[in-house]
This record gives structure tokens, sequence and C-alpha cells, in this order.
């Protein structure tokens, strides 16, 4: 037996050789090749193994419905599993091997596995979870844990590369009106059609060359066809997308597409993703996917040298690669005709064995002038040879049975069990199928949605009929958009000369047949059956018991196959038995692809504050605060970050320290109504904040939990700059813009975020007001009088730089906010440290803040997780009783005024030589067990008190524990710590620091 | 007064101008003006804007009007934005009580992407349909770039990007990238 390249014919290049690697050996092949045809060409039969059983396998098909070719390319970190050779350009350098198996595809030890496929049918792996009797009855999983590993490590799709994936991918967006999938001779006249009525057109195909079944027609009138309709295209300015496939097909003429942009090259140019990733908007669609041609089962008919009639037409009129010299073919329709005679003419030795018991006369006499012998009434049973094909064991008619009919020599086995139109981009959105008995197939019904489909996917046999299916399609397209088309008759589904005979399995009395239907994922013709008398009916079912349809070609060669035989186990007919809905992709899309660019440190968007590069010039160690990134702390040399954070807040408390605080949310709130929406926003009054002061305001959702806190300023009559938590901007922005737009549309407020316009910077501590006032070119409004707590001024800064300051404190000492337009961010930064340095300051960072904030007890994000009440956070007093507003009436309600509600407390370690984590929860010392009595949502050294220190909550407060103790429960980190409840106002109760 | 330093600054160089098909340019100190109506202000508002730059009448949504004095762009029903309009005073409250004016000239950064491939670029990130017919000269909308809203406004010297601040550091790398298959050039 051999396969082997012919010295003539093929659309290949035999100038331009590639060379390239298959499991460790150096081959060579042309340009125009795929890796399948190279490896044929090179006579390379088997090229991997079975996922169960470690079957040999060959080549199947030489498209995307491959089941036998599946093998891992690239070496290293571009290592890639489960591509199809057939599908796969050759590329000068390939490098290729086999997969599920060791040492080699040829000899591989895993096949032993073969030895005990009775024990491995369809189920065996969740009968598995059940014990093995008698060891281990009913729910026993002792044994189970071991052999699970076994199992997983022999079975599999390949291996996935460890290393992070060196390439880069894309995401893309494009539009259009008419976008036509698949260029073969339907989808070319379908975008000529549509274009030449001015509509904008992309042409998809996901092969690299246009053409489809085209190009793998033996006559020089097919290649005359293609050359012509492909210059029509170009004349009309159709965008053609090769190497691209449409996976999946979505609402309002979404199509996903996958262009594989450098798979192709043996070293991907620098700039260019390795695949793309496309979202195209088409006002209409055309689908041209083509047919694929379905096998049989019969016994071994996954042999290496086992494949589709049209596969072998495929690799010799466009490769020009004989796939071998002695060939039964098996068919049950007409189609392989044509290409037993094209195999015929190139010397090789051709049988075919067709299962009707009659066809034409011409039919058979063309094939007798070919040199064919066509045996009727004839189909294969059994496939002889283990790793190669040696002959074919037969069948023949027994009235509508099979009885064996002898054995026939032969090196390929060609099969066509019939042909099924892809319509899985139609199914993608909801269009259905019919069957189709006389053609044996599902064929697409009528889609009202703007998708039209043509040519073999439409059910349309002949290539002539196909042209003009596609013409009727292109048209339909055209009328799509009010224009008018010229009217053309569709082409009739079908349009063989005989009638085909429907065959899905060989069965014959007393033979033991291990007959494939979904060979990639080794799902036999026992299997299904065996599903159906566990009681398995439901098509859905049979696919998830057996795992039919399920490998990566998504059951493209076997799912009319398993429907054929579950509807005869059924003893019904198919159409009854219904077919599972295909859903995207329609052949696999990488991760990397679906990432895009989205990625490393752009797998989210980072948000930079104004003074980022200042901060890092100045020794900062940054982190994340949701998307953005914020000083953490400022080490010196040998500086630890516990270290750096007890100096920052030490220095802060002693003289002055800078801290970035721009990612605070920044809302301008304007207009004439301004003051009433934030009296009704906000739980304290605003209705009588004077211009120039800041008041702390606490907002609440409908349910009378709180939503966020800040500062707002007023600015003017009719203008307020309100501040929110960093963690909540966004959310606040939505709210306020929610309840402008829906609750109150009579209120004329506008509010715009200005996080972004403007830069901030907390200057806290003893010495802040020093600071500030060698800052600004009037030191004199930095008095107390011009400037009193919560007051606010515009002002300018030395150089000319305006601000805004607000005398506000978040640390508890004396502070000022201090915010300037962000450009000039850096200035401002700069001119505050030159004069903080001599006050012996400091910047600091986010761990600092948080010290400062957990020694005051200042609530944060961490505390407002959306489960606390204005009570519960210590601030009550300021829900107002004499004016209504969101979140009023709910937050009466008997559950929120329960005394034995979590309240914000502070906590001691018992010793204080100890610390405790946050996150851990607070019980009582004898009841350590479920949620406790509350929890610990922050901690830190306190430098002030110069022991550990937390904030948190516990039920009814810290006055309901005074001299108790607590245990502060953290058993998966730090196990038990016994804590005391105090005041959350830990440091300077009385406020006297920041008011002094 | 100091001088301004935007989000990209320091973080590129201006290449050689000659054979790239995607050019960008950052449009520096940009000055951008809100001004806001309420829908039984609009048209007043609508009037003043028009005043302010002298041109015919104001954009309507998801449109661009520019004069020697500047640009006004639509960027929500009851909004326009004032772009490059340097003889403006934020301090005359052209608009009193009738409609609000706040300025975000530094809460954005504009940069301008032009060239032959300018559109396929931009393609790699925004859903728009930036054909010609769909997004001819003068045309504005909003839109997401990784996640984050920007606004897209058609000149005639190119798209112009207004990415939010804090973001834009990020999105221009990712645009640097991508354009490296135009071979990109920054002017």
């Amino acid at each position: 037996m051999s396969a082997r390249r012919l010295s003539t014919g093929g659309r290949v290049d035999r100038s331009q050789t590639l060379s390239f690697k298959w499991e460790g050996r150096d081959y060579s092949g042309y340009a125009g090749d795929t890796l399948a045809s190279a490896l044929m060409a090179n006579n390379q039969r088997l090229v991997g193994r079975s996922f169960k059983y470690h079957r040999p396998r060959g080549i199947m098909s030489a498209g995307v419905e491959e089941s036998g070719a599946i093998v891992s390319i690239g070496e290293g970190a571009r290592h890639e599993p489960n591509v199809r050779a057939t599908t796969q350009q050759l590329f000068d350098g390939l490098v290729a091997r086999g997969q599920n198996a060791w040492p080699s595809v040829g000899f591989d030890m895993g096949a032993v596995t073969g030895l005990f496929s009775r024990f491995f049918a369809a189920g065996f792996y969740y009968k598995t979870f059940m014990g093995i009797p008698p060891f281990e009855w009913g729910s026993g999983t002792g044994i189970w844990m071991q052999y699970e590993k076994l199992i997983r490590k022999a079975a599999g799709m390949g291996d996935a590369p460890s290393a992070p994936d060196p390439d880069s991918y894309e995401h893309a967006h494009d539009h259009c009106d008419v976008l036509v999938v698949g260029s073969g001779p339907a989808g070319l006249n379908a975008a000529v059609s549509a274009a030449r009525a001015g509509l904008d057109v992309i042409l998809v195909e996901q092969d690299f060359e246009l053409g489809g079944d085209f190009l793998n027609q033996p006559d020089a009138e097919a290649e005359i066809k293609r050359t012509n309709l492909i210059a029509l295209i170009k004349a009309v300015n159709v965008r053609i997308m090769t190497r691209t496939t449409a996976f999946g097909l979505y609402e309002y003429g979404v199509a996903g597409l996958l262009e594989q942009v450098t798979d192709h090259m043996a070293s991907g140019s620098e700039h260019l993703p390795r695949q793309r990733f496309w979202t195209v908007r088409a006002k209409s669609t055309v689908l041209a996917t083509g047919a694929l041609e379905r096998s049989i089962a019969f016994g071994n008919n996954d042999r290496p040298g086992v494949m589709t009639v049209a596969a072998a037409g495929v690799y010799l009129n466009r490769y020009g690669v004989l796939a071998g010299e002695k060939i039964a073919i098996a068919t049950n329709n007409d189609s392989v005709y044509q290409t037993a005679g094209d195999l015929s003419r190139a010397d090789a030795t051709v049988s075919i064995f067709d299962a009707r018991k009659e066809v034409s006369h011409a039919l058979g006499e063309a094939a007798e002038r070919d040199g064919i012998t066509v045996q009727l009434a004839m189909a294969p049973m059994n496939v002889l040879g283990s790793k190669t094909v040696s002959g074919l064991s037969l069948a023949i008619a027994n009235g509508d049975d099979w009885k064996a009919g002898g054995t026939r020599s032969c090196d390929l086995v060609l099969v066509s069990g019939g042909w099924s139109p892809v319509a899985s981009l139609l199914s993608h959105r909801g269009g259905k199928l019919s069957w189709d008995s006389e053609n044996a197939c599902f064929v697409p019904n009528t889609f009202s949605d703007r998708i039209h489909m043509a040519g073999s996917a439409a059910g349309v046999w002949n290539l002539d009929d196909c042209e003009v299916s596609g013409m009727v399609a292109g048209a339909a397209a055209v009328k799509d958009f009010g224009k008018s088309a010229p009217s053309m008759s569709a082409p009739m589904v079908g349009g063989w000369e005989n009638p085909i005979r429907p065959l899905y399995e060989i069965k014959v009395a007393g033979e033991k047949l291990k007959s494939f239907v979904d060979p990639q994922h080794d799902v036999t013709a026992a299997d299904v059956r065996l599903a159906h008398r566990e009681g398995f009916v439901s098509v859905e079912h049979l696919k998830r018991y057996t795992t039919l349809g399920m490998a990566n070609d998504q059951g493209k060669m076997g799912n009319i196959i398993g429907l054929a035989l579950m509807a005869e186990a059924l003893g019904k007919e198919i159409p009854e038995v219904g077919t599972t809905t295909f859903r995207p992709p329609y052949t696999p899309v990488s991760i990397g692809a679906l990432c895009g660019r989205n990625s490393g440190s752009h797998f989210r968007p980072l948000r930079r504050t104004p003074m980022h590069d200042w901060n890092l010039d100045h020794g900062a160690t940054m982190t994340d605060a949701g998307l953005w990134q914020r000083p953490w702390y400022f080490a010196r040399d040998g500086e630890t970050i516990t270290e750096a954070y007890i100096r920052e807040a030490t220095t802060t408390r002693s003289a002055v320290g800078l801290c970035d605080v721009t990612s605070l949310g920044k809302i301008a709130v304007q207009g004439p109504d301004a003051t009433e929406f934030l009296n009704r926003v906000y739980t304290n009054p605003f209705a009588k904040l004077p211009i120039g002061k800041a008041r702390y305001g606490i907002m609440l959702r409908d349910d009378g939990l709180v939503m966020d806190d800040g500062t707002t300023w007023r600015l003017s009559e009719t203008e307020y700059f309100m501040t929110t938590t960093t963690a909540h901007a966004g959310k606040v922005m939505v709210w306020l813009e929610e309840l402008l737009q829906v609750r109150w549309p009579d209120l004329k407020v506008h509010v715009t975020s200005v996080s972004d316009q403007w830069a901030g910077c907390a200057v806290a501590g003893p010495k802040s007001r020093a600071c500030l006032a060698a800052c600004v070119e009037d030191p004199a409004v930095m008095e107390n009088d011009v400037l009193p707590f919560m007051g606010v001024i515009e002002t300018t800064l030395k150089g000319g730089t305006p601000c805004r300051i607000a005398r506000i404190s978040f640390s508890g000492e004396m502070a000022f906010e201090v915010y300037v337009p962000s450009d000039y961010a850096p200035a401002m930064m700069q001119i505050l440290w030159d004069e903080a340095q001599p006050l012996q300051g400091c910047l600091y960072g986010t761990e600092a803040l948080g010290t400062l904030r957990i020694e005051k007890g200042h609530v944060t994000g961490a505390e407002l997780d959306g489960r606390v009440n204005i009570d519960d956070a210590g601030l009550g007093k300021m829900a107002s009783d004499k004016k209504s507003y969101v979140g009023d009436t709910l937050r009466k309600r008997p559950e929120m005024l329960r005394e034995d509600r979590p309240r914000l407390v502070g906590i001691f370690p018992k010793d204080r030589q100890q610390t405790f984590n946050g996150g851990a929860l607070l019980c009582k010392a004898d009841t350590v067990s479920g949620f406790g009595e509350g929890w610990i949502t922050g901690v830190t050294h306190s430098p002030e008190l110069g022991h550990w220190i937390g904030i948190g909550f516990v039920s009814g407060g810290h006055e309901a524990w005074a001299g108790q103790t607590l245990v502060a429960a953290d058993p998966l980190r730090k196990g038990n710590v016994d804590v005391e409840v105090v005041s959350p106002h830990m440091v300077d109760p009385g406020g006297e620091r920041m008011h002094g | 007064m100091v001088e301004r330093v935007s989000a990209l600054s320091g973080h590129y160089s201006k290449t050689s101008h000659d054979n790239g098909s995607v050019t960008f340019t950052e449009i520096e100190d940009l000055s951008l003006i809100q001004l806001a109506a309420w829908p039984d202000t609009l048209a007043l508002v609508a009037a003043k804007a028009v005043d302010i730059i002298g041109a015919q009448e104001a954009p309507g949504p998801g449109r661009a009007v520019s004069t020697h004095k500047g640009t006004l762009l639509r960027i929500e029903p009851l909004k326009w934005w004032l772009v490059e309009c340097r003889d403006f005073a934020l301090s005359s409250d052209p608009l009193a009580t009738q409609g609000a004016v706040l300025d975000v000239s530094h809460s954005r950064t504009q940069l301008r992407i032009s060239g032959p491939q300018a559109a396929l670029l931009l393609n790699r990130h925004l859903p728009l349909d930036l054909r010609d017919a769909a997004f001819p000269v003068g045309t504005v909308a909003s839109t997401a770039f990784h996640h984050t809203g920007v606004t897209l406004w058609r000149s005639e010297q190119g798209y112009e990007l207004f990415m939010i601040r804090g973001f834009a550091l990020s999105l221009w790398e990712l645009l640097r990238e991508s354009g490296a298959q135009f071979n990109a050039e920054i002017a």
C-alpha cells in the first residue's frame, strides 16, 4: 500500500519545496499543501491515536470535519494540541506530531487499553463514581480517587502547553451590508450578485484559497470559472477575508469570525497578531457553507486508510496526491462516481461497492469506461489490517439485511454515506432543519431573519446548480435592502440521477464489529445501543451519556449516524428523534483569540492618577484600588512595608503627610435645583449649607442601607463639588443619573463626573496648615478664620496653579484636601513636597491611610459593604428627622431597628503583643462556631496606641461587650486570638486635633 | 503659570512621519467646556452655543459643527462640548440659570488618529461603523474602548478620540501595540 505525490496535477506549487518535521523526522511538501496532504504525499498513514482506546488513526477527511488527523503542532510555549492536519496550511519549518501516544503513534503503549475496551463502554466513567463491586458498593470513592488519575492520564486530547502564550491576539470590528460565508460556487456568485447591486459585501472563507469545491475539480473549466468569479468580486469591491472562519451567528446580524493571521507562517510578523477575533455586523447574511460527506458505521471503519470519497478527490485534484493504489469505494449515492473516475484515471485500481440494488445504466457505463468495476447491493462490513488497510470484508444485500459477502484486497477504503448540508450557523440563530428523506439529510427551512442559504448548504448537490443557488441567495439579499434584483428560480434540493439508499450502519448477523459513529470520541454503534438500553432515549441525553458529537468536530461526522441508530433502537423515524442544537463555535476558537489584547497588564484597563509618575519617582510602591493604581507605601532604603507604613502614619500625626487622593470619586452637581437634589439624596440637611463650606454626607439606598459617604462642597448658589469613596464612585454616579432621569426629571440638575478633571492631595498633620500656607500665593487664606474646619476656598498655588482647598480630615489630624486641574498635578505635588520636607513631613500611601482611619474609626468601602445601615456605622445622628430622603422610610423598618444589629466597633487584642487578621469572625469565648457575633473589616498596628488594633462590627455595639473577652476566630490562618471590644474612635475621640 | 503635563507626557517620542498608514497626534493643552441645558432651555442654550462659535446652527445629536472659533460636539441630548474655543471665558457664565457650564479640559486626553488606515486601527478596538457613509466628517459618537467610555469625533484632520484621562495611558499602550501593524507614526 502506498500513497504518493503524482508528478503532475493539483494546485500545489512544485517549485516551492517546504520542509517540515513529523514525529521527529524530516519531510517535505509543497507550497499549497496542508499538513495532511503533505503527510499523505509522504505516505504517512498513521497520524494519531484515539481518545479512549488509543486505536491507530489516519486522515479521514480533507476539511474541518476531520476526526483522525488531530495533531499537535509547534514547540515549547507555541505547542498547540488538537490541530486538524487537514486544515493546517503547510509552512517551511512546521513541527508536528501525533497525540495520545507514547512513545510514538506507531508504537503506543496506551493501546493496551483497547484490550479492555468492553469495560470502557459509554458511561463507564460515570459508573465508576459508584465504586467497584465487590470492593466497594454504592458510593465508595477510595479506589476511584486513585484510578481516576490513571483514567485522566490515559485519556485526553493532547497536552496543553505549560508556558505562557508568547503570541498576541486581537479583536476587531467591521460592518457590511451583506456577509457571505463560504467562497465556493454558491458563495462567489452570491457575493457577485449582492455587490453588483451596490451593496457592501464581505466574503469570508475558512480556507487559504477562494473557490470552495471549485478547487477540487479536475477540469480546467472549473478553474476558469473560479478565476473569472474572483476577478468579478474584486472588480465590484467585495471585501475578501481568507483563513477566516465564521464560527457563530448571533442576533441582529452579528457574526463571530476567527481570522488565522499568522498560523501559516513559521515565525509570525513581530507586529501581527496570531489570530484576530472579528465581530462583524451585517444587515443580511448568505450562508454558502457547503455540505459534508458522511461515513457509514461498519467494522474497523476508523482504520488509517479509511476516509471519505470526497477527501480522496480533494487530495488528488487539489494536492496532486493519490491516496491509495488499490481502492475500494463503498457508497449509497451517486456522488462518488466522478471521483472514482478521477482516481482511476490517475492509475489507481478502483472498485465501487454500491449499496443500491440498481443505478442508471449511464452511471454504470461511465464507470466501466473509466475502468472501474461496480458491484451493486454490496456494502463494507469490516476493514482488514491493524495499522493500515489490507483489505475489506464485504456484506451483500440479503433482503433488507446484510450477510457476509467475501473479501477484497485493497489499500484504501473510501466511504460515502450521503451528504449533510452545513447549517450550523443557521442553527445558532434558531433556524430549523427538516429531514429530507429523498436525500437522507437535514435541509434548512426558510428563515425569515435576513439569512439566506445557498448551494449545497441548502441541499443542492450539483456544482452548476450551486452557482444558480448562489445567485438566487445574492438576489434575496439585495431584496432585503428594498432593491430590485433579477427573479430566478432556486434549484431544487438534491440533484442526483439515482436516489440515495439511506444507510448508516452495516450489521451482519454473527459478526461482532467495532463500528465507530464518532471516531474522535471513540463512540461506537454499540455505545449508542447501550445508551438506549440504559434508558437514554432523548437525543440530548444520548449525546451527553455517550459524548457523541462532543469532540472538537462537534458531531460533524457522526451525529446523523448516531441519530439514525437511536431512531432504529426506538423504532422511530429520524425526524421524530430530532437533532441536537448546534451551538457556537462551528470550529474551535482559542482562548487567546477570545482574550484579544486584554491580557497581561491589559487584562483590565489601568487607571493612573495624574501624579502616578511623580509618585513612582518618589519611591512609591503601587497597589490596585479597583482599576486605579495608588501609592501603597513609600519605603526608604531597607524598610519593609510594615516599617514604612508605621513611619508614615507616625510622621503624619506628628508633622505632616501628603497622600494622593485623586481616586476619590468627584461629581459636579450643577443647576438651580442642585440644593434640593442633594437634600433628597443625603440623610443630613444640605438646604442651608453656605457657599464656601463642605459637609460630610451619607447617602442611603432605597432599602435604607448605606450606599456611600463623602464630603460635598458648595462652590456657588447653583454648583456643588461632591466627593465619593474610590470604591463607589461609579455606582454613585449611575445612581444620581437614575434619580434625575427616572424619579425627578423635573429637577433642573446636571451631574457630571469630574473625577479625572481634578487631581487631589491630602495634606494631613499638625503642620499641614504651615505646609499649605507656604504653597499658596496668599498665605492669609489658610488662617483659621478664613478656612475653618469644613471650610472651602478656591485659590492659587505659587506659580499660578488654580486650586480648590477644603479643610476636611480622614486621618483625624488637622488636614486639607487640595485639588488642581489634573495636568497640574505633578506641579502641585512638587510644591507641596518642597514645603513638607523642611517640616519633617512625608509622603504616605494607602497602608498608612488605613492606619490613620482605623485609629479614628472612619468607615470605608470595607465597612459600607451593602449590609450596613446608618446606625450600624455609628452615624445615626446624621439621619435627619426633619426632611425626607432616599432610604428614609425603609431605614426605619423593624429589622433595621433591632438593638442587636452588628454595630461599628474598635477591637484590641487582649494581650497587646498579639495580632489578628481582617476577616476574622468575632465569637463568644465559649461558642467559637457559626457566624459568631460579628466580624473584623480592617486591622493595623497603631503607632499612636503602640499595639495592634482593628475595626469591625459586633452585635449590639461596643457597649454590649464592655469588660468581656471575645475571640477573633480565624481557623484557616491565624487561629483564635482573645480580643476586647472598644469604641471605634480609638484615637482622639473628641476630635480636638482636626478641629484645632 | 506652570505648564500642563498630559496623561501621555513622557510616554512616547515623536517618530519620523513619512510612510505610516496611521498617524497619532496628541492634541496638547486641550480646552473642553461642557454646555448643558434642560429640556425647556434646550433651544436657548443651543442658540447661545451657536453664538459662541459663530456657527449657523447648533449640531444635532451625533454631529459636530466647527468654525474658526471652535467646535461644538453634541455629546448627549442635553449636552454639548465646546472644543478649542480659546475666546470663551468661563467666568462670563453665558447660560446663567438656563444651563450649566463646566470646564472639563483636564478630564480627557485628545488623540488624533489620521491616515488611510486610521478607521481600520480604530475598529480593532471600537465597535462603531466607521465606513465613510456611516461616519462622515462631522460625526460624533460615544462608545467603549477596552471597557472605558470614549468619545469619537471625525474632524477634517482625522478621528479625534477623547479618552478619560486616567485610562488614557492604558488605551495609548493598546493603540501603540495594535498600531504597529500599520506602521503607525507619532506626529
